[in-house]
């Protein structure tokens, strides 16, 4: 597993330990072909808001090639650490590689460094990492545009960042959704947001889950690529919450109760 | 030398007694287990004797701090590449130790050229199905398991005394609470065994009593423990537990 105790190097970059084990990401993306039409299949919709605890995390599960469902069991959220979740909308293959990567590198850098790096490091490593897919996101092939919700412990704040595909973040202060149901969903939230009961940052839990459900069932009517989630086979979205204690994903039997409750208007 | 083979045996053995005479004054670290996990927590004048290795592995270590230090971010090294590009369930403390550390190591000893390891270290694991185990690996490359906890020390005496009192209790029935105060009172004795031997700790102002030791050293400790709400099942102890131990030993 090693062969000399004198080339390792601290410093926390998992970056440069990969470089050094001969893995490279680019290598990877500049052998893509580049032909302009996405076949690859792709993810759809994803959102997060702020509520009154943390932010709700919530995506659908469908895999989608052109208008063909490739699958519909997919994980669109991942645990990055203990207190931030990735989003993704795009393609998963690029989606899930770079969330293994920063996942592993926020926690090298945790324990060789003994303190967790700090909200803007992660914000920049992100970016870093979404920067060196550029080449192949501009190709049309390995479009990832990625939500990044994480609770700062160090300022005791939750914080949404958005991501184009170039690499740029963008803090959201209240809502976001990215995919192919955005849109729709992006008009439902702002609705919410400005002329609900309350504001979305001052919903409770319970209340932040249903909308989210809800604004899920908005984007499977109404977007062409879509059709309706399948209630009575139980394959639900996933949702997701990050708080000062960690991240949480609903279980299904908690998807199930919300799921009836969404549908029941309440 | 290398053509006389008595010389090189002659200069491994006064390595031995040089890298053994350096480890003297390393204080114990002790890990045992409990009804929810496993403990592991030393007493030191500066902070760095325990770390977070992987998800569910952990890091004692006594001796030189930068050979710790070096052998600690080698781990960390080791088991980061083999979580990313197999998965977090094959990074076992086994695999580090004995495909890893442990034969590097042993050349690092042999090659009499090169300044050797001071060190000592205590690698604890608790597997995916709850189990912990120990493992203490020794500044020449030897490593031993034990089941029931384990303790490295700088004095080998103190070491040996240590493994023989905690494989007498039983410790994996016991609350987190319990635990630690029964591993302090053994480390506690364990002074008085040390400070029979050597003058030398009077004079460098090395805590006597578990309560010297709380008054002017940093404790450090951490637990596995199984109920973690996250993948990384890594824990300091809280200033809460700290404190329940000392008002109870003291």
């Amino acid at each position: 597993m090693t062969e000399n105790i004198e080339d390792t190097k601290a410093g926390g970059d998992f970056f440069e330990l990969l470089d050094r084990t001969g893995y490279n990401l680019q290598d990877f993306l500049d052998k893509l072909p580049v032909n302009g039409k996405s076949t690859v299949p792709q993810g759809t919709t994803v959102l997060a808001f702020h509520y009154e605890d943390g932010i709700i995390v919530a995506g659908d599960r469908r895999i989608m090639a052109g208008s063909n469902m490739m699958f519909e069991r997919c994980e669109k959220i991942i645990p990055i650490d203990h207190c931030s979740l990735m989003a993704v909308a795009g393609v998963p293959a690029i989606a899930f590689e770079i969330s293994r990567i920063l996942s592993q590198y926020f926690e090298y850098y945790r324990r060789t460094q003994v303190r967790p790096m700090s909200l803007e490091g992660k914000i920049r490593t992100f970016s870093k990492l979404l920067k060196e897919n550029l080449t192949a996101s501009t190709s049309g092939l390995t479009r990832v545009s990625p939500i990044f919700a994480t609770y700062d412990i160090e300022s005791g704040k939750p914080s949404i960042y958005y991501y184009d595909m170039l690499g740029a973040e963008f803090q959201v202060l209240s809502f976001t959704a990215t995919g192919a149901g955005a849109g729709h969903i992006r008009d439902v939230l702002e609705r919410e947001n400005q002329w609900g009961p309350k504001p979305l940052a001052q919903r409770c839990e319970k209340d932040a889950a249903i909308i989210a459900m809800k604004l899920l069932h908005v984007a499977a009517q109404l977007d062409n690529e879509e059709k309706k989630s399948l209630a009575d086979v139980q394959i639900y979205p996933i949702l997701a919450s990050v708080t000062e204690n960690g991240y949480k994903f609903w279980s299904e039997d908690q998807l199930t109760r919300l799921e009836a409750m969404s549908r029941e208007g309440n | 030398m290398f053509e006389e083979p008595y010389r090189w045996m002659e200069a491994v053995s006064t390595r031995h007694n040089y890298v053994q005479e350096k480890l003297k004054m390393g204080q114990p670290v002790l890990a045992v287990p409990y009804n929810e996990g496993l403990l592991i927590f030393g007493f030191a004048p500066q902070p760095g004797k325990i770390y977070e290795i992987y998800d569910r592995i952990a890091l004692g270590g006594v001796g030189h701090p930068a050979d710790v230090e070096r052998l600690r971010m080698n781990l960390l090294d080791m088991a980061h590449l083999e979580g990313f590009n197999r998965s977090a369930e094959d990074v076992t403390s086994t695999r580090l130790l004995q495909f890893g550390i442990a034969p590097a190591l042993k050349q690092n000893f042999e090659e009499i050229q090169r300044a050797p390891y001071i060190v000592r270290l205590l690698l604890v694991e608790l597997n995916m199905q709850g189990k912990p185990n120990f493992f203490r690996m020794n500044y020449d490359g030897h490593w031993e398991t034990f089941k029931n906890g384990t303790a490295i020390a700088g004095d080998e005496k103190v070491m040996d005394w240590l493994q023989r009192e905690i494989q007498k209790q039983p410790f994996a029935t016991y609350s987190l609470d319990q635990a630690l105060q029964e591993a302090s009172k053994l480390w506690n004795e364990s002074r008085k065994l040390d400070s029979d031997n050597d003058d030398d700790e009077k004079e460098n102002d090395v805590p006597e009593t578990l309560q010297e030791a709380f008054d002017q050293w940093y404790l450090e400790g951490a637990v596995l423990a199984e109920k973690s709400s996250s993948k990384a099942i890594y824990r300091p102890l809280s200033e809460d537990e700290i404190n329940r131990l000392k008002s109870s030993t003291i």
